[in-house]
């Protein structure tokens, strides 16, 4: 009996190791099974594109200061006597030279003003032959102090010279820049012009300008011309009170182009304005100067929003930089261009 | 004679009595004001609520109100009085327009008649250089009206010996100030007669 209790316990010891032994046996490896029908995913060429991303990899444009020409006029009469005697002869030259502004001759010329009486003569312009025949006057028997071979030649040359002034202005374009810098835009510095003298029309050649690398390698260029600068100084009585009310305005409007520098496309045209307006009230009754360093901001930042509303409506940017729609217009401006063209899975 | 003594002196103190009450002044009572005037055929409270109820009720039920996404902004001009009577027209737009402003539905810009107080205002803290610069409210900001209200009230007056017929009518507009076009007419009849 004990035994059989003996035998029972080592069976159970037994089969309690062996138990143990095929509890921690490490599964049977299992052939590898071939997977039919599908293929493992090309891993990404290209990263994550998000919307840093997209900013760093925006297309860079350079905007020029805001060109100008200036039309001015010079009147001109020059009065040359000359007396020859014998076998000499004295000449006598009387420049005289008055800097006027353009629009201001025309009307005066027209209207007979005060420009106009200031000269004996009427307005001509000098590069026409007519207008500078010499005349020649004969002596004058009793002047000529009895001398009979002596003559005197009279000539007399009037009318206006016309100048052109070429430019750019330095402090309008800065808040372009920046809308353009929010609107996700590189901006590049571009390279300043000067007027040459005797410069014409091609100081505007924007072609000739990113030929000559003055706008790095800027993938666009922004550049206008100004059209117009006034300023308006007008008092208005204010309705239903005794009061009235001095407005100072400063207005520039510019016409600007927007070109691409790899194909000189022009792909947004438009003309923008901008104004700065002071009002006071009874300024009139103070003698009230407005601040012309403060109208030019105000006309500056008015025309960057013209400018930025007029390029949103030619879809070279969106309104609203970090909306869908600006990810959405950089991700276009990116798949247009072949050097970045990015596969999307 | 004892009789003749005693009527004396109830006389006197009835007298008394009457010269008391009349020292003592008129004696005064609130009414309810909506209560119905009648107290003759003019122009009263009863037709100014009338006017400014029925007009209100109409204007907040036009289209330029009602559909409206945002709350316009209207102005009040002119009511010209064309009646014989002397009728302050400006307190029938100011009931009107407390009770649109009530509604919630419009906002309005100060009116021409307003417009001294608002400049002086403006002037005063934006040029006698007392005020913060980013407190102050700045000249050139104030928002223009889309609409304006303007109207007449009129009446015609018929009277024989023993009545009176008075016969008003009002008539209010609502005018685009930008386009100039009329988005809204109404106008409120009322008839009164007076017999002796």
């Amino acid at each position: 009996m004990l035994l059989l209790k003996k035998t029972f316990l080592v069976c159970a010891g037994v089969g309690l190791v062996l138990l143990t032994g095929c509890a921690s046996k490490p599964p049977a490896a299992m052939p590898e099974q071939a997977i039919v029908g599908r293929s493992p995913a090309d891993p990404p060429k290209n990263p994550v594109i998000d919307a840093e991303a997209l900013k760093a990899e925006s297309k860079s444009i350079a905007v020029t200061d805001i060109y100008f020409k200036k039309e001015g006029k010079n009147l001109v009469f020059i009065e040359e006597t000359r007396h020859k005697t014998n076998n000499n002869v004295t000449s006598i030259i009387t420049p005289k030279i008055i800097e006027v502004d353009a629009d201001k001759v025309d009307a005066s010329a027209l209207t007979g003003g005060a420009n106009s009486s200031q000269l004996p003569v009427k307005f001509t312009n000098l590069a026409d032959p007519k207008s500078t025949t010499p005349v020649i006057s004969p002596v004058d028997p009793q002047a000529s102090s009895n001398s009979s071979d002596s003559e005197t030649q009279s000539s007399k040359k009037s009318g206006y010279e016309s100048k052109m002034e070429y430019g750019e202005l330095r402090y309008l374009a800065n808040p372009i820049r920046g809308l353009l810098i929010k609107s996700g835009y590189k901006v590049v510095q571009a390279k300043s012009t000067i007027a040459m003298p005797n410069q014409g029309d091609e100081y505007f050649d924007i072609v000739k300008r990113i030929k000559a690398g003055d706008f790095a390698d800027a993938n666009y260029v922004l550049y206008g011309v100004l059209a117009e600068v006034s300023v308006m100084d007008n008092v208005d009585d204010i309705p239903g009170t005794k009061s009235s009310s001095q407005q100072v305005t400063l207005e520039v409007t510019v016409d600007f182009n927007v070109v691409d520098t790899q194909t000189n496309q022009i792909v947004a045209s438009f003309i923008a304005s901008g104004d700065g307006k002071e009002v006071r009230i009874d300024g009139k009754d103070n003698n009230f100067k407005a601040s012309k360093a403060k109208l030019m901001k105000l006309a500056s930042l008015d025309l960057a929003e013209d400018v930025r509303k007029n390029l949103a409506a030619q879809n070279f940017i969106t309104n609203n930089p970090g909306s869908a729609g600006y990810e959405r217009n950089l991700k276009r401006r990116l798949d247009d261009d072949a050097s970045t063209l990015k596969v999307y899975k | 004679m004892k009789m003749h003594t005693k009527t004396i002196h109830l006389s006197v103190f009835a007298l008394s009595a009457v010269l008391l009450a009349a020292c003592s002044g008129p004696q005064v009572r609130y009414g309810d004001a909506k209560a119905v005037e009648t107290v003759n055929a003019n122009y009263g409270s009863t037709d100014l609520q009338i006017i400014a109820e029925a007009m209100t009720r109409s204007l907040l039920q036009s289209k330029a109100i009602s559909g409206s996404k945002d709350a316009p902004i209207v102005t009040l001009a002119d009511v010209k009085n064309k009646t014989s009577e002397y009728i302050d027209t400006r307190v029938i737009t100011d009931k009107i327009r407390t009770q649109l402003m009530k509604s919630g539905q419009v906002r309005f810009a100060v009116s021409v008649t307003e417009m001294q107080n608002q400049t002086d205002e403006l002037k005063r803290q934006n040029q006698s250089g007392l005020y913060k610069n980013s407190t102050i409210a700045k000249t050139g900001n104030m928002q223009g009206a889309q609409y304006r209200i303007e109207g007449s009230i009129a009446s015609i007056v018929k009277t024989t010996k023993d009545v009176k017929d008075v016969y008003y009518v009002f008539n209010l507009n609502l005018i685009n100030n930008e386009s100039g076009l009329l988005e809204w007419a109404d106008e409120k009849e009322i008839r009164k007669t007076a017999t002796r």
